[in-house]
């Protein structure tokens, strides 16, 4: 394009002349390096936080529903070994299920318009998960059929729980690289033994503080590291205007 | 290398953006238009003709596909997009490194 304009009346002022980009019409101004660095940055860090599940709300989710739901088997548990009563496998129950949604819900939500590797990988994943559950419920199911006593069920339910978590913890700290992940795996299948260890009525103490208190100590964990994370975004932008 | 121009492609406000969004991506995955449109905040105006620079350009894949009876567009960085832009941070770095120091 020149830079004589005919359009463009004589009598109008200079600033408010039309300006015509020395560059292409699809194309922006050029950007400075620095600009161009800090676009990639903040580009990368939102479609991060945008696509990646929030640890704190799904370790939040199951630190409260093992917090509450095996807090309130123990606490209808009495001193003479009664067995939890029918309201607190209710809470329980209801803990478990809300737990379950919001994972689905959030996870499915982050993880919706990727098509490819990553989603194929993702909905093996998720099957890994549900075929795990699955699979310990029938075992239960099965003890729980062969006329045992309920303190074997109790016991045998907590420490397979522990199990499939746990394994499928370290499984996904493999998959995903993420070494506090797999702190978390080692410390529920810890508690997993623990709580078969302690028997009847501790084991649910045990679920609740030790289980559910791992999963909010994680939450904690990652949210202090995501403020880490943005600070030093932070700082580094500061630092990329300054230069 | 710090003496090759910056790639016209990439070194464009929008265009740097889309890139790095779908950098973000592992490799081989495909995002949804829409996805895509709303984790930049543009226009579907916009990003069809800053995606259809890059596609003309051999860095993006469009992937046009039904979900059931509704089409769908899904966009990839392909291979030599990836490559071109691991470049331009490499020369962006060198850049300010040489202007920092």
């Amino acid at each position: 394009m020149s830079t004589d304009q005919p359009d463009v009346p004589r009598d109008v002022p200079p600033r408010i002349q039309p300006q015509v980009p020395p560059y292409a019409p699809d194309a922006e101004p050029p950007l400075d390096p620095a600009e161009g660095a800090r676009l990639i940055r903040e580009q990368r860090e939102r479609t991060g936080t945008q696509m990646r599940p929030d640890g704190r709300i799904l370790y939040g989710v199951w630190g409260v529903a093992w917090l509450l739901g095996f807090g309130a088997l123990w606490t209808t548990t009495g001193a003479a070994g009664d067995y939890p009563t029918a309201w607190a496998f209710v809470v329980y129950g209801v803990m478990i299920v809300v737990a379950m949604v919001v994972t689905i819900v959030h996870s499915v939500r982050r993880a919706s318009g990727v098509r490819g590797p990553s989603a194929r990988t993702g909905a093996m994943y998720g099957w890994a998960w549900f075929l795990g559950f699955l699979v310990m419920n029938l075992v239960v199911a099965g003890v729980s059929g062969s006329g045992v006593d309920a303190d074997v069920v109790a016991l045998v339910a907590n420490g397979a729980v522990c199990l499939v978590v746990g394994l499928m913890y370290l499984m996904s700290a493999l998959l995903w690289g993420d070494g506090r992940l797999y702190v978390l795996g080692v410390w529920i299948l810890l508690v997993g033994g623990a709580a078969s260890l302690v028997g009847m009525p501790t084991t649910y103490l045990v679920m609740a503080l030790a289980g559910g208190g791992g999963f909010l100590a994680m939450a904690v964990v990652t949210q202090l590291g995501a403020g880490r994370r943005r600070r030093a975004v932070a700082g580094r932008q500061d630092g990329s205007t300054v230069a | 290398m710090p003496d090759e121009p910056l790639d016209p492609v990439i070194h464009a406000a929008s265009r740097l953006r889309v890139v790095a969004t779908l950098a973000a991506l592992a490799p081989r995955d495909s995002l949804a238009f829409p996805r895509l449109q709303k984790l930049l905040d543009m226009t579907a105006g916009n990003l069809s003709t800053h995606v259809r620079r890059l596609e003309e350009a051999g860095y993006v894949v469009v992937h046009k596909t039904h979900e059931g009876r509704t089409p769908a567009t899904y966009l990839e960085l392909s291979p030599r997009g990836r490559r071109a832009f691991e470049q331009y941070q490499d020369q962006l770095a060198a850049l300010l490194k040489g202007a920092g120091s």
